[in-house]
C-alpha cells in the first residue's frame, strides 16, 4: 500500500480525534461561546436573564433534536410537539400516579416518544415532502384532540399541575439557576448527539438518503432503517427536553404541550440557523429567542399580533434571501477565519490505509445468475425471458441498441426492480448462493452498481461521496476516509478529493460514480455506461482500471456503447435486443453474428452485404 | 331515520363548503405543484374583505363576491410572482417554510388589524331555512352547493375549450414540454395561482354570511381542505368534490354517532390512512409519493 | 422595602449577584410601590385580558388619588402573558427584574396556574381577580388569593338554578326535567362541565346527555340532533361566543325548543351574541356569570360610580363585566395592603385573611372573606336572563331586577 500517505496523515489523526482536539479552534471557540450561555446569566444573577437563558437552551435543544430528523434525514416534521408533549405528559403522569422522580420518569417517556416516532415515521417515509409534513401535522392534531378527550388520563383541557416539591429529586427549585444547569446539560446532550450523528456513519448515510435515495441504496444503505434511527433519536431527545420543560413550567395543558405553533417555531430556529448543520439550530435559537423576549418588552401590550407578524415575515424573507440559513450562508467564510487561529486547519482524521477486502472463491464458479427474467411495464415487456450468468473473475459485456432492455436487466440484477417472473441469485461472501430482495441487501452481498445517469451527492465533497460507499465495509469514519482515499487514488480523483461533487465535469462524475461503487468493495461490479462522455485518454484509463479491478478478483458486468472498448475488455459478450438475448459468446464471434448486425444496422444492411 | 337523512343532508351541505374551499387548493397544487400552507389565510383575507364591503358599504355578500374574487386573484398572482416564483427551483422544505411563514404573517396581521373578535355579517335572507322532505337546509348552503358544482363545471369547460385553458393544462402536465411549445410557463403559473386564489375569494363570499370570521378561521379550514384534496387525488377537481362530500358526511355522522369533539380525529385518521395506504387518493388520480 | 427585596432575592437564589443592585431598592423605600399586572395583552385572549386590566387600572388610579398605599403611590408594571410559557417568563421578570410587591392577574386560568407556580416559589403575593379554575386555590399555596367565584361555583349555580329557578317557574318537579350538558372542550368548558356532572348527581337530577365539542366547530347540528332525540328539557351550555351563536341558530333551524338553556357566562353574557342570534330568539336564555352592569345597585354599591369612571376614562361603555370584577378584587386587595402592618408577603397574607366584608357591600355585590387557601367564600355568581334584549339579573333576590320568565325563544 501507499506508505508515505499513511505517514503524512497519521499526526493529524492524533490531534483531531473526537472532542479531545481541544487545540482545534473550532472546538475551543464553540465551547467558549456555549459556556457564555451559562456564565452570563450566572454573573448577572437576574432571574429573568436566567429564564431567557433557560428558554434559549430549551429551544436550541429542541431545534437540534428536530434537525436530526428534519435536517439530516430531510424529513420535514411540523408535528414535533407530539414528542415534546409525550415527554412532558409522560413524566408528569408518572409523578402523579407512581410518585416517580422526573429524573427516572423522563426515560420511559423518551422511549415512548421514540416508539411513537417510529410508528409515525415508518408508514410516512414514502410520502413526498409536503405530504409528509401534512401527515405530521395531522398526527399532532389527532394527539392533541385525544389528549383533550381522554381527560381522565391526561387531565384534559383543564391541564395537569406538577406538585411543587422543591429539590433536586423532583426537579423543582427555589433557586432558578438550577434549572439553567439542567437546561444547559440537555442542550449539550442534544448538540452532542447531533454532532456525533453528523460525524458518524449514520450521519453520512442520512445525507446520502436525503440527497439520492437510489445511490444510497446502491451503497448498501437501508433507507428506512437509517431514517427510523434518526426519527427515534430525534423524538427521544425532544421528549427529554419536553419532560424538563414541563417541570420548569409546572403546568401542562394539551394546547401548549401539543402546539402547532411550537412545532413551527422549533423548525424555524433550525431554518434560520441553517438546516442540516450541527450549530445552525443553536445559532437560530440564540438569535431569535432574545429578540423575541426583547420585542415582547417593547411591543407586548401595544399591538397584539405584531411579533407574530414579524416572525412570519422573517420566515418568508429568510426563505427568499438566505435559504441556507446563517451557517450555510456565512459558515464557510467564518470557518475559514477560525481555522487561521492557533491550532486551526488540522486535517481530519484518517486511519492507516488497509488493503481492500480480498475476494475469495474459486475462479470460474457462477457468482451471479439471472434466470428467465421477465419484466413488464404495463403492456410493454422490457426483458423477456432473459438469462445471464456471470462467472468469477470474468468481464461480461452487455451490448444492444438503445431501448433494448439493458438497464432494466441491470436493475433486476442489482435489486432495484423486482422481476415480474424469474429469479436472481448472488454468491455471497460465505460461498453460498442467496436470493436477496432489496438493493441494499444486494450491495451487502457484494453487488456494486453504477448508474447510467450519474447520482452524485452534490453537496458533499468527492471524498465524502466515496466515503458513503466505503461505509458499507468500514464503520469508523477514519477507516472509511482512508478507504475512500485509496479508491480516489485508484480512479484518479485524488486531486479533486476536496471539491464539491456538483462542481465536477461529466467525466469526473462518471469516475466518481465508479469510485463510490468500488468503495463498497464489491465482489461483483455492474457498470452502466461508465465510458460515455469520457475523453479518449479517460476511456483508456477506465479500461485499465476495469482490468485492474478484475485482476483483483472482482467479476464485472459492463453495459457499454463504446464498441471498441467493450470488445477489448470483455471476456464474453451478451447481446440484447427488444428484451431478448439474441447472441452470446466471445467478442469476436458475436460481432460476426447475423442477428447482432441486423439488430444494430437493420435487415437491409445485412441483406445488402449478402451476409 | 329522519335523523339519519338530516345528518346526511347536513353532511352534503358541509361537503359543499369544503368543496368550494378545496377547488383553489387543487388548482394551485395541480398546476404550480406547490402545496400552499397559506391557503386558509387566503380564505381569511377574502372573508374580512367580504365583511368590510358588507359592513361599511352595505354590499350583499353575494354581490361582494365580484370585487373579492378580483382582489384575491391579484393577491394570489402577487404571491406567485414575488414569493413562489423565486422558490420554484429551491428545495421543497424551503417552499414549505415560505408558505408556512406567509400563513403565520397573515394570521397575525389580521390579529393586528381586527383583533381576536368575531366579525359576522347579518344577512337574514341567506340564513333562511328551506324544508326538504323532513330535513332542513339553509338558503346559503344550497347556494354553496350550486356554486361549487357550477365552479367545477365552469373550470372544466374553461380548461378544455379555451386556448388559455389548454395552455394551463399543458403546463400542468409537462412544464418543460410546454416551455418548448412556446407556452409562457411563468405567466401561466402566475395566472394559475391567481385563479386558484380567486376561487377561494368566491368561497369566502359564500361562507361569510354563514360563519363569523376570526384571524384563525383559515387554520380550521386549511387542514380539512388538505384532507379533501388528498382524498380526491390531489389534482382532480371532481375528485376534490367527491372527497369533500365524503368528509362532510363523515363529519356530520361521526359528530352524532361517535362524539362531537372527536369528529376531527375521525377524518384526520382517514387522512393519514389515505396518505399511508393509498397515496394516489381514493380514485387513484394523484400521487403523494415519489 | 429593602428587607423585602432582600428576602425576595434570597428566595430567588441570586442574593450574591443581587447585592450590587440593592442600591436602587433602597431608593424605592420612599418611592412608588411597584405592583405587577399580568394579563394576556396580545394574542387571542387580548380583548378580555385588556378589559380585565382596565378594572385594575381604575382601582389603582382611585387609590392613588386617595393618597396611595401607606402614603406611597402605586406604580403598575404590565406583564404580557400569551401562553403559559410566557406567563412563566413574565412572572419571573416581574418578580426579579421589576421586583414588584405583588401581582394582579390573570383572566385565563392556565396562565394563572403557570404564573403562580413561579410567584409562590418567589413568595410574592398573587391576587387573582378573574380566572375560575378551582385548582388555582387548591394547591396548598400560601400566597395566592382570589376574589372571584370558581368553576365549581358556576357549575353549582347553574345546576341549582334548575331546582331553584327553572322548575318553580314552569311549576314542575325538577326531577322530571331531562338535563343535557354541552360544553366546548377547552379548559373552561371541561372544568365547568365536570363540576356540573357532580352537582347533578348530588341533587339527583336526570342527566341524559353530556356532549363536548370544539369551540372552533362550524357545525353543531349533530349536537342539536342528539339533544333533540334525547328529548332534553334543560340544556346547560358552557361556551364562547361563536358556539353560542351557532347553537341557538341551529336549534332554531332544527326546530328544537328545550324549556331552558343556561349558559356559564362566556358567550351568553355578550351583547354581540344576542344581536347575532336575534333578541327574540335569545329571549329567556339564562346565564350564570360574574356581576354584570344590569344589576340592582342597592345590592352592589359602587357599580354606578365604576361605570361612570370607566366611561370618562375610556370614552366607551364597559365591554363586559370583567372590568367590574377585576376592579372589585383590586379594591379589596389594595385595602388589605393598606391595612397590613408592612408590605412583606407574610403581613399581606395576614391582612388579606383578616378582610371581612358582608355580601352586598362591594361593587359586584359580593362580599369578601378568604379561607386559608386564599379563596373568597362570599363570591357567588348571579343568575341572569335575557329579557327584551337585556341581560337582567334574576337571582338571588337581593340583586334581582326582575323575576325569572318561563320561556325560551318567542319565535
Amino acid at each position: 500500500m501507499d506508505a508515505p500517505a499513511t505517514a503524512r496523515t497519521a499526526p493529524a489523526t492524533r490531534s483531531a480525534e473526537g472532542l479531545g482536539g481541544l487545540t482545534n479552534p473550532r472546538v475551543y471557540l464553540s465551547l467558549i461561546a456555549l459556556s457564555l450561555l451559562l456564565i452570563l446569566p450566572l454573573v448577572s444573577g437576574s432571574s429573568f436573564l436566567i429564564h431567557v437563558a433557560v428558554t434559549i437552551c430549551v429551544f436550541a435543544a429542541l431545534a437540534s433534536a428536530w434537525n436530526i430528523m428534519g435536517g439530516f434525514a430531510g424529513q420535514l416534521s411540523l408535528g414535533h410537539a407530539v414528542f415534546y408533549g409525550i415527554g412532558g405528559y409522560g413524566t408528569a403522569l408518572l409523578i402523579k400516579h407512581f410518585g416517580l422522580s422526573p429524573w427516572i420518569g423522563m426515560w420511559p417517556a423518551a422511549l415512548l416518544a421514540a416508539l411513537v416516532g417510529a410508528a409515525i415515521g415508518y408508514p410516512c417515509f414514502r410520502l413526498r415532502g409536503p405530504f409528509f409534513t401534512l401527515a405530521t401535522i395531522a398526527f399532532l392534531q389527532v394527539t392533541r384532540l385525544l389528549a383533550i378527550h381522554f381527560g381522565d388520563v391526561t387531565g384534559g383541557a383543564a391541564g395537569l399541575i406538577v406538585p411543587l416539591n422543591p429539590g433536586w429529586a423532583w426537579m423543582i427549585f427555589y433557586e432558578k439557576v438550577n434549572y439553567l444547569y439542567i437546561a444547559f446539560g440537555l442542550l449539550l446532550l442534544a448538540l452532542g448527539a447531533s454532532w456525533w450523528i453528523r460525524n458518524s456513519r449514520l450521519g453520512y448515510a442520512l445525507i446520502a438518503v436525503r440527497e439520492r435515495e437510489e445511490a444510497a441504496l446502491a451503497a448498501g444503505i437501508n433507507n428506512s432503517g437509517v431514517k427510523l434511527r434518526a426519527v427515534m433519536a430525534s423524538a427521544g431527545l425532544t421528549a427529554l427536553v419536553g419532560a424538563f420543560h414541563a417541570m420548569y413550567l409546572t403546568f401542562l395543558e394539551p394546547e401548549t404541550m401539543f402546539s402547532l405553533t411550537l412545532s413551527i417555531e422549533v423548525a424555524m430556529y433550525a431554518l434560520i440557523g441553517g438546516i442540516g448543520t450541527v450549530s445552525g439550530p443553536l445559532l437560530g435559537a440564540l438569535l431569535v429567542v432574545p429578540l423575541a423576549e426583547a420585542a415582547r418588552g417593547w411591543l407586548g401590550g401595544q399591538a397584539s399580533g405584531l411579533h407574530g407578524f414579524v416572525y412570519g415575515a422573517a420566515l418568508v424573507i429568510i426563505t427568499l434571501t438566505m435559504p441556507a440559513g446563517l451557517v450555510g450562508t456565512f459558515g464557510r467564510r467564518i470557518g475559514g477565519w477560525i481555522d487561521r487561529l492557533p491550532g486551526g486547519g488540522a486535517a481530519p482524521a484518517v486511519a492507516p490505509l488497509l488493503p481492500p477486502r480480498p475476494v475469495e472463491g474459486r475462479a470460474g464458479e457462477t457468482v451471479l445468475e439471472g434466470r428467465n427474467l421477465v419484466r413488464r411495464f404495463g403492456g410493454l415487456v422490457a426483458t423477456n425471458d432473459v438469462s445471464v450468468t456471470l462467472r468469477r473473475g470474468e468481464i461480461l459485456g452487455i451490448i444492444g441498441p438503445n431501448g433494448a432492455g439493458k438497464t432494466t436487466l441491470f436493475n433486476q440484477l442489482s435489486g432495484f426492480l423486482a422481476p415480474s417472473s424469474g429469479t436472481v441469485a448472488v454468491r455471497g461472501p460465505d460461498g453460498e448462493m442467496a436470493a436477496p430482495r432489496n438493493p441494499d441487501e444486494f450491495a451487502r452481498l457484494g453487488v456494486g452498481r453504477t448508474f447510467q445517469i450519474v447520482q452524485p451527492f452534490g453537496k458533499l465533497t468527492v471524498l465524502e461521496n466515496i466515503m458513503i460507499g466505503a461505509f458499507l465495509r468500514h464503520s469508523g469514519v477514519a477507516e472509511a476516509r482512508a478507504a475512500a482515499l485509496r479508491v480516489a487514488r485508484q480512479v484518479g480523483l485524488e486531486e479533486l478529493a476536496e471539491v464539491e461533487a456538483r462542481n465536477l465535469p461529466i467525466g469526473g462524475l462518471k469516475r466518481l460514480e465508479v469510485a463510490r461503487t468500488l468503495a463498497t468493495e464489491p465482489s461483483i461490479l455492474l457498470l452502466d455506461e461508465v465510458m460515455a462522455g469520457q475523453s479518449q485518454a479517460d476511456t483508456q484509463r477506465m479500461v485499465a482500471l476495469i482490468r485492474a479491478v478484475r485482476d483483483s478478483g472482482v467479476s464485472v458486468i459492463a453495459i457499454e456503447h463504446n464498441m471498441h472498448a467493450i470488445m477489448s475488455i470483455s471476456d464474453r459478450i451478451v447481446v440484447i435486443d427488444s428484451g431478448r438475448v439474441i447472441a452470446e459468446g466471445e467478442p469476436r464471434a458475436v460481432v460476426r453474428d447475423r442477428a447482432v448486425i441486423e439488430a444494430y444496422l437493420g435487415e437491409d444492411y445485412v441483406d445488402a452485404q449478402g451476409l | 331515520m329522519d335523523i339519519l337523512v338530516q345528518l346526511i343532508v347536513n353532511g352534503i351541505m358541509l361537503g359543499s363548503m369544503y368543496a368550494i374551499i378545496s377547488v383553489g387548493l387543487t388548482l394551485i397544487f395541480g398546476i404550480v405543484r406547490v402545496v400552499n400552507f397559506a391557503h386558509g389565510e387566503l380564505l381569511m383575507v377574502g372573508m374580512y374583505a367580504t365583511y368590510l364591503l358588507g359592513a361599511k358599504l352595505g354590499l350583499h355578500p353575494y354581490l361582494a363576491a365580484f370585487p373579492v374574487v378580483v382582489l384575491l386573484f391579484v393577491v394570489g398572482a402577487l404571491i406567485q410572482r414575488f414569493m413562489i416564483q423565486p422558490l420554484l427551483k429551491a428545495e421543497e422544505h424551503i417552499q414549505i417554510f415560505a408558505t408556512v411563514g406567509l400563513s403565520t404573517a397573515l394570521v397575525n396581521l389580521a390579529l393586528l388589524l381586527f383583533g381576536a373578535d368575531l366579525y359576522s355579517l347579518q344577512v337574514p335572507s341567506v340564513r333562511e331555512s328551506l324544508r326538504l322532505g323532513g330535513s332542513t337546509l339553509l338558503v346559503g348552503q344550497a347556494a354553496m352547493l350550486l356554486c361549487a358544482v357550477a365552479l367545477i363545471g365552469g373550470l372544466h369547460v374553461f380548461m378544455h375549450t379555451t386556448p388559455l385553458g389548454r395552455a394551463v393544462r399543458a403546463t400542468a402536465q409537462n412544464r418543460n414540454a410546454a416551455l418548448l411549445m412556446g407556452v409562457p410557463v411563468e405567466r401561466i403559473y402566475i395566472f394559475a395561482f391567481g385563479l386558484g386564489s380567486a376561487c377561494v375569494g368566491l368561497a369566502s363570499a359564500l361562507i361569510m354570511p354563514l360563519i363569523p370570521v376570526t384571524p384563525t378561521i383559515g387554520s380550521y379550514f386549511v387542514l380539512t381542505a388538505f384532507v379533501v384534496v388528498v382524498l380526491g387525488g390531489m389534482r382532480s377537481l371532481t375528485g376534490a368534490f367527491v372527497g369533500a362530500m365524503i368528509i362532510g358526511i363523515v363529519d356530520s355522522l361521526s359528530g352524532y354517532y361517535i362524539a362531537p369533539d372527536l369528529k376531527e380525529v375521525v377524518y384526520f385518521a382517514i387522512f393519514i390512512a389515505i396518505l399511508v395506504f393509498k397515496p394516489t387518493g381514493l380514485f387513484g388520480l394523484g400521487r403523494g409519493t415519489e | 422595602m429593602e428587607s423585602l427585596t432582600r428576602r425576595g432575592a434570597l428566595a430567588g437564589g441570586v442574593a450574591l449577584a443581587a447585592a450590587p443592585l440593592l442600591g436602587s431598592a433602597a431608593l424605592a423605600q420612599s418611592g412608588p410601590i411597584k405592583v405587577g399586572a399580568l394579563f394576556p395583552f396580545s394574542g387571542g385572549l387580548a380583548l378580555l385580558g385588556d378589559e380585565s386590566y382596565r378594572g385594575v387600572e381604575i382601582a389603582i388610579e382611585e387609590r392613588n388619588a386617595a393618597g396611595g398605599v401607606k402614603g406611597r403611590p402605586i406604580q403598575v408594571v404590565r406583564g404580557d402573558a400569551v401562553d403559559p410559557n410566557q406567563a412563566v417568563g413574565e412572572a419571573r421578570r416581574l418578580t426579579s427584574v421589576e421586583r414588584v410587591t405583588c401581582i394582579f392577574g390573570t383572566f385565563s386560568s392556565s396562565l394563572c396556574l403557570a404564573a403562580t407556580q413561579v410567584t409562590e416559589l418567589a413568595q410574592i403575593p398573587y391576587f387573582e381577580l378573574g380566572a375560575i379554575s378551582d385548582p388555582i386555590t387548591e394547591r396548598g399555596f400560601r400566597y395566592i388569593f382570589r376574589t372571584n367565584a370558581t368553576a365549581s361555583g358556576f357549575a353549582n349555580m347553574m345546576v341549582d338554578s334548575i331546582r331553584d329557578a327553572v322548575a318553580p317557574a314552569y311549576k314542575v318537579d325538577p326531577k322530571s326535567l331531562k338535563v343535557g350538558i354541552i360544553h366546548e372542550d377547552s379548559l373552561y368548558g371541561q372544568t365547568v362541565a365536570g363540576y356540573q356532572k357532580k352537582r347533578v348527581q348530588e341533587l339527583g337530577l336526570n342527566l341524559v346527555e353530556t356532549l363536548p365539542y370544539s369551540a372552533r366547530s362550524v357545525d353543531l347540528t349533530p349536537v342539536v340532533l342528539r339533544l333533540k332525540s334525547a328529548g332534553v328539557d334543560v340544556v346547560l351550555q358552557t361556551s364562547y361566543q361563536n358556539d353560542t351563536v351557532l347553537f341557538f341558530r341551529q336549534m332554531r333551524e332544527q326546530g328544537y325548543r328545550p324549556r331552558a338553556a343556561i349558559g356559564a357566562g362566556g358567550g351568553y353574557s355578550l351583547r354581540d351574541t344576542m344581536e347575532a342570534v336575534g333578541a327574540q330568539h335569545m329571549e329567556g336564555a339564562l346565564n350564570v356569570d360574574f356581576t354584570q352592569f344590569r344589576t340592582n345597585p342597592a345590592g352592589a354599591p359602587g357599580i354606578e360610580e365604576f361605570v361612570r369612571k370607566y366611561q370618562a376614562k375610556y370614552n366607551m361603555a364597559p365591554r363586559s363585566g370583567h372590568s367590574l370584577c377585576n376592579y372589585m378584587g383590586a379594591v379589596v386587595f389594595l385595602d388589605a395592603m393598606q391595612a397590613a402592618s408592612d408590605l412583606r408577603a407574610a403581613a399581606i397574607r395576614e391582612a388579606v385573611l383578616a378582610v371581612d366584608k358582608p355580601v352586598g357591600s362591594t361593587a359586584t355585590g359580593w362580599g369578601a372573606k378568604f379561607n386559608q387557601a386564599g379563596q373568597n367564600e362570599r363570591a357567588d355568581p348571579f343568575l341572569m336572563q335575557w329579557q327584551g334584549g337585556e341581560l337582567v339579573t334574576v337571582f338571588p333576590a337581593s340583586a334581582a331586577m326582575a323575576p325569572v320568565k318561563p320561556v325560551l325563544g318567542t319565535a
